[in-house]
């Protein structure tokens, strides 16, 4: 049975960072799959250019927005994303007990964690990287391809439709994965707070060393 | 706000001033390097156009004949042969049609 103590993990900041991150990578993604496919009726794929482009200015100003507003968070979780260590490896061999928990039904012995598991070290070394790639040329694509050689924008679309790709085949491990891990899930979505005992049973390391009582923060 | 119902939160002095400094730098670095990048791009194309511009200017402050309708050969083929400008045998001679050619380019 839990206790009822609960830590913030997902400030109002970062809450409010990830749904207009939804709203807009989502429309994102699936304009970005009409657009590369054009499965449909050539007014239809201009409508979904223009769906895209409003999405891709407002991811763009998502992503500056939170940077000026929570720069110590964004440094914070470059340093979480690329800091590795042999238990990350330990962690990828076992695909940190979740195969085995799915499919067999078995819980096996999973190196203690910090914040973020390798896995989501992982997908947030690619959100990063490839979300700056795909604003950066999405940006070149759309409004200032005639500044550049022509060469370079087509190699600036490839970078932005291999980039989108990776990112679109995350998304759906990182959907069923976010809703699996249901109090995670909560947490982003509605109240930013998680249990402290299932912290303190998927994240040891973050509760052992990052996380202090408020009343020690207020002295 | 946050309404304070909860009890634990993350320490906010994890970093410590040289990490702070070491990834900010690189993260402005990140930042800065496209920025140049289009900059270079972008003067280099404005330079190329400028260069281009002042050239026709030069080659119209050569030209004998600035103006179409000055010259004698165009106002000729009217006379002989094209009749008046806009009239039918000119524009199924001379106008041009736009031709899409970015996917040849590309």
């Amino acid at each position: 049975m839990y206790s009822e103590k609960t830590i913030l993990k997902h400030p109002w900041s970062v809450r409010i960072f990830h749904y207009l991150l939804i709203l807009s990578f989502l429309p994102l993604a699936m304009t970005g799959i009409i657009l590369y496919f054009k499965p449909l009726s050539e007014s239809a794929v201009n409508l979904a250019m223009q769906v895209h482009v409003v999405c891709g200015v407002i991811l763009t100003i998502d992503a500056i927005a939170y940077l000026l507003i929570g720069f110590n968070r964004v440094i914070l979780f470059i340093k979480r994303i690329f800091t590795m260590s042999v238990t990350d490896i330990k962690w990828f061999m076992i695909l940190g007990g979740y195969p085995q928990k799915l499919l067999l039904k078995k819980k096996v012995t999973v190196p203690p964690m910090g914040k973020y598991n390798s896995g989501q070290k992982l997908f947030g070394i690619c959100v990063f990287t490839g979300g700056s790639v795909l604003i950066f040329t999405g940006w070149i694509l759309w409004a200032f391809p005639h500044l550049v050689p022509g060469e370079t924008v087509y190699l600036l679309g490839l970078l932005h439709t291999i980039s989108a790709w990776i990112l679109t085949l995350f998304l759906p491990v990182h959907l069923f994965l976010g809703i699996y891990m249901f109090d995670d899930f909560k947490a982003m979505i509605l109240h930013g707070k998680i249990p402290y005992e299932e912290a303190k049973e998927t994240a040891p390391l973050w509760v052992e060393k990052e996380i202090i009582p408020i009343s020690r923060n207020q002295c | 706000m946050e309404k304070q119902s909860y009890q634990y939160i993350e320490n906010p002095l994890q970093v410590t001033r040289r990490e702070f400094i070491t990834i900010g730098g690189m993260v402005v670095a990140f930042l800065a390097i496209p920025t140049v990048w289009i900059t270079l791009v972008t003067s280099s194309s404005s330079r190329y156009l400028q260069a281009r511009t002042k050239g026709l200017y030069q080659d119209d402050t050569k030209a004998a004949v600035r103006v179409s309708h000055a010259n004698k050969s165009v106002a000729r083929y009217y006379k002989e042969f094209g009749g008046t400008p806009l009239g039918h045998i000119s524009e199924e001679l001379l106008h041009t049609k736009y031709i899409n050619r970015t996917k040849v380019l590309s």
